[in-house]
């Protein structure tokens, strides 16, 4: 510290006398200097907070000080000038401290929070979350894209009769399409054999639906159905099925082949490709078989499309005028389409499960991986 | 049904590879799964599905492949020579049962030699997967891959008599059938006899008796059509599936029988000499009348939705055979070929033009929707149940309902007549599950065993039974379990097991959607009785009982191996999603307290049967306004609680809507609920304690 102003720290104890205007603007000016080259060393809260008392203090700071031995006792002339200096000298001084003390704070911050570092590599606390199995998602997904074409969602019943899940689907007792099903037949105590049996396709509900209301219709049904096969990789006696049936008064192939094309871009991507080939179902004509460009290899022949290119995806078709004829429709006027797509099926094909087994059996291993 | 390109090449000159005539096929209906190689060259392995009957010959094909190209098809020709003897002088037809034998073309061959076949028809029947047996069987054999119509040689001189009879089988007759077998048949098979016996079950498979043996010297050719429904009958009731059942059982050509018999007669002379006897036998009373359909331009257009051009629509159905003549413009006058029963009506027309025109060019039209997109309060319900349950942590599953009827039972609720299969695959997956619990349990147990310890889920299902009227019933249940950790111990926690208690909030969370559960006591043995209850929902309008929960009984668990505690429980679903809905109506706004609450403690003894509820009452009875919430904090039992009773230390919450609470008014309600505590439970306090 220079003498100027070690001087000037000495001379605040004691009145002014009779001074300059010069002066004294020279007096506050080292004093100015004086705080300022004490506050340049001040490197934690504590010299801080000295620093503050030795200033600021109330009973003994330095600008205590000043107004009363340099203010006070001034001469009413020289007053104002004082005054003058004295605040814009306590401005000054506590607009420093003030960033100062922030400053001082910050650093302080850093210093701690450094302190508190933890080890980014340690595993984070998981709370067990809940997931959906994957046929929920996946019949959610089909049940969303449909509900976007004015499609309602029913349910109907897995225990059937013969005439909805067969003879009002147009298959007659020994019809020979009733052997593309294996069925399980419902033991009844009444003891009449046949007469309930477990639904091997989601169809029954097309007549189910049509005997309830009149066109136009547009509902999809999700549901299990049962078929009596030996399981292995590929196949189970129980699976999902999602049924589609469109009737109104100017449906037509084109609608038809529309709606299954919207489907399977949005289902399996916008680069997905439709092929219709004819088939036979009773209950519709034209039938066709539904196949999709393979979404593993995009067309390109891999193991999931035995190297076709295609998958199958559903059986399909207008509605056969046959089945209006069994819900008092007349086939004249009406006429719609119908489809119905293996859940399971897409399920494993979208995400490459090798075993149909695996989405019953419900490991939670199997489970986490689809949250 | 196995197609050999060469063959196919007889009656059509395919210009395709069998590659590309694997993929066209398959494009207008006649599915082709693969091209094999064989000594006899390439073979098509399709499969023609089940209205198609005609394709199960190779004819029938190449009348698709013709079609196809828009090439004549050669149909085979036959000219027979014939002996000067007739038929009828050697031998007598009687068909008794004519509903169920349509036709029956006999022919006699005198004087054949039976041998083996030449090595080029073996080659083709061994490519299409049928053994070689000696000329005569090959050559019906032969004929009826060849033209799709099955055919039957006898040993004329083993028939008695010497003579056929078509009747229906007497009850409890008995045949031993060309594989060996001894076969019991009933009146509703027919069967082809002669003077004494059965000698084949018609259209299914011939007697051993009369089968063509090395020494057969004349042979009685049977080429016949049989009614499908009554051969499919049988043929399921005997369990015997063959190449003749499968064709007659989906409808062979009664047409074709003719010419089938003179084409095999003429191929058995061919191959194993003798003499054709003229002047078949023909028992053909019936002949199908002609069929005419009408296929008009309008309701191809209401059907399809665009427009194919004339000279298209009578290319294809001329190639195969609906002969049409335009009888007006967008009018065609067809006639149904014989062997195409499958078409009867104008739609089935519609559909042969449209698969032979090709349904890739046909254009598509996303039609309009004609209801607003919504689902219904019942599923945004569900939706919101699966939510909430997401969010508690739950992991779906979904298990196959046919289950173990010994599992079954444990868990079937009283009075249920459980859904049996008649035909089940095996025992263990025979009965429809009477209870969502058995599945639960079971993928439980499945998990547990594969080392995977902790455990929440649930199943979102149906459980079934029969009425006393035998009427199926089907009921939605959501099923849920939880075992193991709730918090598996880490380097921030220590570990903490699953009791009663998470199973008993999950549920109270899932019950604050439809308005609250009550719990009562007594529930099924399938829980542990001491911690179980049965739930029902607090909603007047639901007021219904929905389900248990409690932990899984230990005696239960002992019998799935299941060495920790499981807690379960099954709630119906549909009172349970209405009163969603119903919660769901009635929420509304409550503005929230302006002022602090005030929270005070009090520790209180109880003798050991008084319970929470109990205690809640009594604090209740004291008529606070502002008690707003009663907490249970601890629970104590031992010294220096005396024996017979615990301490409970319960928290208290006031709040009160005007003004902050004063002192004065706090201790006001606390003597009158301590008050109450006393008169109501008998509880004397440890000393009250002030909310840290």
């Amino acid at each position: 510290m220079s003498t100027r102003e070690e001087t000037v720290l000495q001379q605040v104890a004691a009145p002014l006398g009779d001074i300059t205007p010069e002066r004294l603007e020279e007096l506050f000016a080292a004093l100015e200097q004086a705080f300022e080259r004490e506050r340049a060393v001040v490197a934690d809260r504590k010299a801080w907070k000295q620093l503050r008392d030795r200033w600021l203090g109330r009973r003994a700071g330095i600008l205590t000080a000043i107004t009363d031995h340099w203010l006070k006792p001034a001469p009413a002339e020289l007053r104002p000038r004082i005054g003058q200096h004295l605040n814009r000298l306590r401005t000054r001084v506590e607009q420093e401290l003030q960033g100062l003390l922030e400053q001082i704070e910050a650093e302080e911050e850093v210093r701690r929070l450094a302190a508190e570092r933890t080890d980014l590599s340690l595993p984070g606390l998981r709370r067990p979350v809940g997931t959906r199995h994957l046929i929920t998602q996946t019949l959610e997904e089909i049940s969303r894209i449909f509900l976007r074409l004015g499609y309602t969602v029913a349910t109907g019943p897995e225990i059937e009769t013969p005439y909805y899940n067969f003879e009002a689907l147009n298959m007659p007792e020994f019809h020979p399409a009733r052997d593309m099903w294996d069925t399980f037949y419902i033991a009844t105590p009444a003891g009449r054999p046949g007469s309930l049996l477990l639904r091997t396709h989601t169809s029954p509900m097309q007549v189910r639906l049509m005997e309830r209301q009149s066109p136009p219709l547009r509902v999809i049904v999700p549901g299990k159905v049962y078929r009596r096969d030996n399981p292995d990789a590929s196949h189970l006696f129980m699976f999902h099925q999602v049924e589609g049936l469109a009737v109104d008064y100017d449906l037509t192939f084109a609608d038809f082949k529309g709606t299954i094309e919207f489907f399977v871009r949005e289902f399996l991507g916008p680069r997905a490709r439709t092929r219709l080939r004819p088939s036979y179902f009773p209950f519709t004509e034209p039938s066709a078989e539904v196949d999709a460009s393979c979404p593993v290899c995009q067309g390109r022949g891999c193991r999931t499309c035995k190297s076709t290119g295609w998958i199958e995806l559903m059986g399909a078709g207008m509605v056969d005028p046959a089945v209006y004829g069994f819900v008092h429709y007349d086939p004249k006027k009406v006429s719609g389409f119908a489809f119905g797509m293996g859940v399971d099926r897409l399920a494993i094909l979208k995400y490459g499960l090798d075993d149909i087994q695996v989405l019953f059996q419900n490991d939670v291993r199997f489970l986490n991986q689809f949250p | 049904m196995r197609v050999l390109y060469e063959w196919l090449k007889e009656f059509v000159e395919c210009p395709a590879t069998p590659g590309e005539l694997r993929d066209r096929l398959s494009q207008v209906g006649v599915p082709v799964d693969a091209v094999e190689d064989s000594p006899a060259g390439p073979v098509l392995v399709a499969d023609p599905t089940a209205n198609r009957p005609d394709c199960l010959g190779h004819l029938g094909v190449a009348r698709e492949v013709a079609t196809l190209f828009r090439l004549p098809l050669q149909a085979p020709t036959v000219h027979l020579r014939e002996a000067a003897d007739a038929t009828g002088a050697a031998t007598r037809v009687e068909v008794t049962a004519p509903e169920l034998c349509g036709r029956y073309v006999a022919r006699l061959i005198r004087g054949v030699r039976v041998g083996p076949s030449p090595e080029w028809l073996r080659k083709r029947l061994l490519a299409l997967g049928q053994n070689p047996v000696n000329n005569i069987v090959d050559a019906t054999n032969y004929v009826l891959f060849e033209l799709g119509h099955p055919l039957h040689a006898f040993d004329f001189d083993r028939l008695e008599g010497g003579r056929i009879v078509v009747r229906r089988a007497r009850a409890g007759e008995r045949i031993r059938t060309l594989d060996g077998t001894e076969r019991t048949l009933s009146p509703e098979t027919c069967v082809i006899a002669d003077a004494a016996r059965a000698v084949a079950i018609a259209g299914i498979m011939g007697g051993a008796d009369t089968e063509i043996h090395w020494n057969t010297r004349t042979v009685l050719l049977e080429s016949a059509w049989f009614d499908p429904a009554s051969i499919r009958r049988s043929a399921k009731q005997l369990g015997l599936h063959t190449e003749a059942s499968l064709r007659f059982g989906r409808g062979a050509d009664p047409e074709m029988a003719e010419l089938a018999s003179r084409r095999c007669a003429a191929l058995i002379q061919e191959l194993a000499g003798g003499e054709i006897l003229r002047a078949p036998l023909d028992l053909y009373p019936r002949p199908p009348r002609p069929v005419e359909i009408v296929l008009t331009r309008s309701e191809l257009l209401r059907v399809l939705g665009a427009d194919i051009p004339d000279a298209d629509i009578e290319a294809i159905l001329a190639y195969l055979g609906f002969a049409p003549r335009a009888v007006a413009p967008g009018r065609w006058q067809c006639q149904r070929p014989s062997w195409r029963q499958d078409v009867s009506r104008e739609v089935d027309l519609i559909e042969e033009v449209a698969r032979h025109y090709g349904y890739d060019r046909f254009p598509s039209r996303l039609p309009p929707t004609r209801v607003p997109p919504a689902e219904s309060p019942a599923q945004q319900a569900e939706q919101q149940l699966r939510q909430r349950l997401l969010a508690l942590g739950y992991q779906e599953f979904i298990a196959i309902p046919l289950v173990d009827p010994a599992d079954d039972e444990l868990f079937r609720p009283p009075q249920t007549e459980p859904v049996r299969l008649a035909n089940p695959l095996s025992e263990e997956v025979s009965v429809l599950r009477s209870s969502g619990m058995v599945s639960l349990v079971h993928t439980l147990a499945w998990n547990l065993h594969r080392g995977q310890r902790n455990l929440r889920l649930y199943e979102i299902g149906r459980r079934y039974a029969l009425s006393p009227s035998g009427q199926p019933l089907e009921t939605t249940v959501l099923t849920l379990g939880l075992t193991g950790l709730a918090q598996e111990k880490s380097l921030y926690t220590p570990e903490r097991a699953f009791s009663f208690a998470d199973l008993k909030g999950d549920l109270e969370s899932l019950a604050e959607l439809a308005g609250g559960v009550a719990w009562l006591e007594g529930t099924p043995a399938w829980v542990h009785p001491g911690r179980s209850g049965r739930l029902r929902l607090l909603l007047d309008v639901c007021g219904a009982e929905i389900g248990v929960a409690g932990q899984l009984h230990p005696r239960l668990a002992g019998r799935w191996k299941l060495r920790q505690p499981v807690f379960v429980a099954e709630l119906l679903l549909e009172p349970l999603l209405e009163a969603f809905e119903r919660m769901r109506g009635r929420l509304r706004y409550r503005p929230i307290p302006k002022l602090p609450a005030v929270e005070r403690d009090l520790s209180l003894v109880l003798d050991r049967h008084i319970s929470f509820a109990q205690v809640r009452a009594a604090i209740e009875a004291a008529g606070v306004q502002a008690l707003a919430a009663v907490e249970p904090r601890d629970l104590y039992e031992g010294s220096p609680i005396p024996e017979g009773k615990y301490s409970l230390l319960i928290r208290l919450r006031f709040q009160s809507s005007e003004a902050t609470l004063t002192e004065a008014e706090l201790n006001d309600y606390l003597s009158r609920i301590l008050a109450s505590l006393q008169q109501r439970v008998g509880a004397t306090l440890r000393g009250p304690q002030t909310a840290s």
